[in-house]
């Protein structure tokens, strides 16, 4: 006969995770502490360090070249000294001219294109992956790239534009120009990626809608401003955000397309910054302005991540 | 009357916007391909205008670039291979790294609730936002100081906090993607955490990590803000030498165009490899989870 002190089959399931779930705690707390400590030694290492002493230099007047002339405490003189100077605010002038061009033309050419991309037709697949190969490539060889086409005396550019009438432009030997060069570069970069965005919220958006508003007769116009865009505008916005730091912090292609010039007049903040601590070795004052830019840097980024715990609360 | 005038309006529009597309498409594609044939012309076609779209091929640019053939060992040759060593070097040993940390760290927060879980992602997800130059203030001394300025090492450093943090969310998102049955399936049958991280988990996910070592790679490659600063010559990657060609004697077109060649194939390729994954990997893994 059956002995009673053997356990059943599911008994002895359940005893056993019992036992698991005993184990479950501590070796969890293990596992979380020991897979994670990596990570964030190097960040706090990498990351939290640097700005902390940042944040301290910025009060400090000294320079990487002397150290051994050491710190001077300097309050708020690198601040106050920052933000009267007006060479320094029309780098922050430049930047946001710059910002403001690029990245609505590439909103408004992005979503054009990631519109017209959602309709199959033969070989879309192959087009819209060699549309994204220009966000994958070295901002340095970029620049370099629009330079050499930029040329005005034997770049590609202008003898393109010479076909439509515009001669002789100076692309990157004057100042309202570069800025458009410069954008146009980015443009030429950072629109893929908001076809990409763009492409992947409509597709998000039930077909379904759409047969109702034809059924309505809706007119195209209308589906798309009334419909398709009030829809996307989730995916949309983390977009916009993204791109607004970046071209916020642009400093690799600068440098290569322009090199800050003519003068220093296509110089953004992040350059601005790099000038100060590389070449004038002003460390403390770089500091003063880093810590600026991460301010600016921070409260974009605190707006997306609100727009993505909002947005995960709703999916 | 009034629908034949509909239709051709409608015909209009489409004409237009197939015609916006194309343009757009020329942009998109013409400076590669501009590129691509540049780095084949010599000094004379490189500079002739109008554009030459018919010349001879003249390599002289990869020769210089690599210091072979005609450029072996004279003044001129530019000699990107120690600099095509560390990029490969650098961005290898960063990206693996990377991936290996993001991938323990991504499993951590897609499995565990822990106290502080979402500082912690938040404060890997600002990596993602900060401007290299402001940590590159301290680096520039911290790295003088502990000897690590114009090395190899140093360099890898910066790959891994560069790109650890892309690692973790990208990493987070594919192990989002697998049932939390396997592992409680496992414990239930009495194997611990551990195995079926290793043996049950990790192999599910292989792509994913694929992947992500191909984002991680093509961003550590393509990094230049951290590399200009803290080499000076010997640690130098293929970005910096790039773009020391262009100096107080005028810029070395040839070489530049050949060097930005050699240094967008690997790119390249490892793009096609991971064009499934491109919203993920160009959002921080915020989109397009699996």
């Amino acid at each position: 006969m059956t002995t009673t002190t053997e356990p059943t089959p599911s008994q002895a399931a359940a005893m056993r995770h019992a036992k698991a779930k005993d184990r479950k705690k501590s070796s969890g707390r293990l596992m979380i502490f020991g897979f994670l400590s990596p990570t964030l030694i190097i960040l706090l290492f990498m990351v939290a360090y640097p700005i902390i002493s940042l944040i301290s230099y910025s009060f400090y007047n000294f320079s990487a070249l002397n150290p051994h002339e050491g710190y001077k405490w300097a309050g708020l003189d690198n601040y106050s000294y920052l933000l009267s100077d007006s060479a320094l605010w029309k780098r922050f002038i430049f930047t946001g001219k710059f910002v403001f061009v690029c990245v609505s033309l590439q909103m408004l050419i992005g979503i054009f294109v990631g519109y017209q991309l959602q309709k199959a037709f033969r070989g879309r697949d192959v087009i819209f992956t060699m549309l994204m190969m220009p966000m994958m490539l070295s901002p340095v060889v970029v620049g370099f790239l629009w330079r050499y086409m930029l040329n005005s005396e034997w770049g590609v550019v202008n003898y393109l534009l010479s076909g439509v009438g515009i001669t002789d432009v100076g692309w990157l030997s004057q100042t309202t120009p570069a800025l458009f060069a410069a954008a146009a570069a980015d443009t030429w970069m950072w629109t893929p990626f908001i076809i990409l965005l763009a492409t992947a919220a409509f597709r998000g958006i039930p077909d379904t809608i759409y047969e109702a508003a034809e059924v309505d007769g809706a007119s195209p116009a209308y589906k798309f401003f009334r419909l398709t865009l009030p829809m996307s505008a989730p995916v949309l916005f983390i977009a916009l955000i993204l791109r607004l730091i970046d071209s916020f912090k642009q400093y690799d292609l600068f440098f290569a397309l322009t090199g800050g010039g003519p003068g220093s007049s296509t110089e953004t903040v992040s350059f601005a910054v790099a000038k100060l601590a590389f070449s004038y070795f002003y460390t403390g004052e770089a500091s003063a302005l880093a810590v600026i830019l991460l301010f600016i840097i921070i409260g974009l980024s605190m707006i997306l991540v609100r727009h993505l715990n909002k947005m995960g609360e709703k999916y | 009357m009034a629908a034949v005038s509909r239709s051709d309006t409608a015909r209009a529009t489409r004409i237009f916007i197939l015609a916006l597309l194309t343009v757009y498409v020329f942009f998109s594609l013409g400076p590669i391909f501009w590129l691509a044939i540049s780095s084949l012309k010599g000094r004379a076609d490189l500079f002739a205008m109008p554009p030459v779209w018919i010349f001879d091929i003249d390599t002289t640019g990869y020769e210089s670039v690599f210091g072979v053939g005609a450029a072996a060992g004279t003044a001129s040759a530019y000699g990107v291979t120690d600099a095509l060593v560390n990029s490969v070097i650098v961005s290898s040993i960063g990206t693996l790294l990377a991936v290996l940390l993001g991938t323990l760290a991504g499993y951590v927060c897609s499995r565990h609730d822990f106290r502080g879980k979402g500082d912690f992602l938040f404060f890997v997800l600002s990596t993602r936002m900060l401007p290299p130059v402001a940590v590159l203030v301290f680096y520039h001394l911290m790295f003088a100081r502990l000897g690590l300025t114009d090395t190899r090492f140093g360099l890898v450093l910066v790959a891994i906090f560069a790109n650890v943090g892309l690692a973790t969310w990208i990493m987070k998102g594919f192990f989002d993607g697998v049932p939390k049955e396997v592992e409680q399936i496992a414990q239930v049958n009495g194997y611990s955490r551990m195995y079926a991280f290793v043996y049950l988990v990790l192999p599910m996910v292989r792509g994913g990590i694929a992947a992500t070592a191909g984002f991680c790679f093509i961003f550590a490659w393509n990094e230049f803000a951290f590399a200009s600063i803290l080499t000076t010559t010997d640690a130098k990657t293929l970005p910096v030498k790039i773009s020391s060609a262009s100096g107080a004697t005028g810029i070395e077109w040839t070489q530049i165009m050949a060097a930005g060649v050699v240094l967008i194939i690997p790119v390249l390729i490892f793009f096609y490899l991971i064009r499934k994954h491109l919203l993920m990997g160009m959002t921080f893994g915020v989109l397009g989870r699996n």
